[in-house]
């Protein structure tokens, strides 16, 4: 689904991504975990080029994210990206958000868009709130609707960038599970968390970065019971 | 001999003064109409990523900026004229100041309005699968166009009061009608304060309207 390979990433002369090679099947929920500054956020923006790679090839359900000829908007419809700040459009209702991709993107008629983004809205537990604006909303509501607006183009991949980060402890949950019945429902996951939680009990495969690299990738049960690099080891001291 | 203050000056002028009040509104209406697009185009400009277009826009507000108004209505009256060989009525010649003078302040307005949305909102934007223009169109411009809001009414009323100085080439705005009552009658004292009136009416009533649209946007949203 994600071929990644040989990709850098400079920010200037600061190398922030250095020589990474990363496969994700379809299905699979892959957890990157690691100290802030490893390049963990990076590698996902890369994925569907929210930052250009300085070089090497990513692959994205069979096309080269960065081949002048692919068409980048078709990538991003294909990758889904969920957000530590949840990014929703202010000025527009939850249903708005949702149904913007599906009509101005998919050019699917407005009555249907609405239909799947209340469809949506349902499925992540807000059906209450379709007609609410954003600044009405708890953190975990409005990350629960920049779920529903990503779900709403049919994506192939999801993408989560920190995605409870910024919530208030008691709302961490309510995203969670969101999620976990995600990748329970099949959705090829890219995630990237402090939730070691999360990572332990829905990840396939859990990846530890640390300064540009990827130092080691186990199952959870592996990587949290076994360290086997002394990097991880003392990373996961401090957080667990 | 006092001073005695006419009130009949007054009431005699105010007829007079009206035409020019509307061909003062008139002016202001079209100049800012045109100079809000040319605003808008500048300011985008200044926001792309193509660097000629960068550039382009920059050369204009720079070189409105920094010319007095005075300076750049004579050059469209007055000097253009001889360098292509045909006369400009004063009144295009004008409304074609205005928009050009007012366009480029625009231009700043709606940079800084655009720039200061989050740029998350252009990745979650893009992310979706909107293209750069959809972007803007959709989510940056709303959320921008609320906060110009009030700069954009200070250019208003700034632009209104500039149409003055079209008395330099003889439009029969406002301020030019009140020289041509004072040539007349001499009284000097009771038409200014009557022009002066006439200016605070306008830009209050514009004052209000941005007034209320301002509101009308907050209870949209």
């Amino acid at each position: 689904m994600i071929k990644i390979t040989r990709l850098f990433k400079n920010f200037g002369s600061l190398e922030v991504l250095k020589d990474i090679d990363l496969h994700v099947m379809p299905g699979e929920v892959v957890v990157i975990i690691g100290p802030s500054g490893s390049g963990k956020s990076t590698l996902l923006r890369c994925i569907n080029r929210l930052e250009v790679a300085t070089s090497g090839t990513i692959i994205v359900d069979g096309f080269d994210i960065n081949d002048e000829k692919t068409n980048i908007n078709f990538i991003r419809t294909e990758a889904g990206m969920v957000f530590q700040q949840f990014n929703l459009f202010p000025h527009m209702t939850a249903l708005r958000n949702v149904t913007l991709g599906p009509i101005k993107v998919r050019k699917i008629p407005r009555a249907k868009a609405e239909k799947l983004g209340m469809d949506l809205l349902k499925k992540v537990g807000l059906g209450d709130k379709i007609h609410v604006h954003p600044d009405q909303l708890s953190g975990g509501q409005k990350q629960r609707v920049a779920i529903a607006r990503s779900l709403a183009l049919n994506p192939k991949v999801m993408l989560f960038d920190e995605p409870t980060s910024a919530l208030d402890p008691e709302l961490v949950g309510e995203v969670l599970e969101v999620m976990k019945v995600l990748a329970k429902d099949g959705m090829t996951m890219v995630v990237v968390s402090h939730e070691m939680g999360f990572a332990r009990e829905v990840a396939d495969r859990v990846i530890f970065m640390d300064d540009g690299v990827i130092v080691e990738e186990n199952t959870p049960e592996k990587i949290f019971a076994h360290p086997q690099n002394e990097r991880t080891m003392n990373f996961l001291k401090m957080v667990l | 001999m006092g001073f005695q203050f006419k009130y009949s000056v007054i009431w005699e002028s105010i007829p007079t003064l009206l035409v020019g009040v509307k061909l003062t509104i008139w002016i202001t209406f079209f100049g800012l109409l045109i100079g809000f697009f040319l605003g808008t185009l500048a300011g985008l400009g200044k926001t792309v990523r193509s660097q000629l277009l960068n550039k382009i826009s920059a050369v204009y507000v720079e070189t409105i900026r920094g010319t007095p108004l005075m300076v750049q209505v004579m050059f469209i009256y007055f000097g253009l004229p001889m360098a292509a060989g045909t006369r400009i009525p004063p009144l295009v010649a004008g409304v074609t100041a205005i928009a050009l003078n007012s366009g480029a302040y625009i231009a700043e307005i709606v940079r800084g309005a655009i720039q200061s949305i989050d740029r998350g909102q252009t990745e979650a934007g893009r992310s979706i699968g909107l293209t750069r223009f959809q972007t803007v169109l959709y989510v940056i411009w709303p959320q921008a166009f609320k906060r110009m809001i009030p700069p954009l009414g200070n250019q208003f009323i700034i632009s209104l009061k500039d149409t003055s100085l079209l008395v330099v080439i003889g439009v029969g705005e406002l301020t030019r009608t009140g020289q041509e009552i004072i040539a007349v009658n001499f009284r000097a004292f009771e038409v200014w304060t009557t022009v002066a009136l006439m200016y605070l009416v306008l830009t209050l009533t514009l004052s209000k309207l941005l007034a209320v649209t301002e509101k009308r946007l907050e209870i949209q949203t």
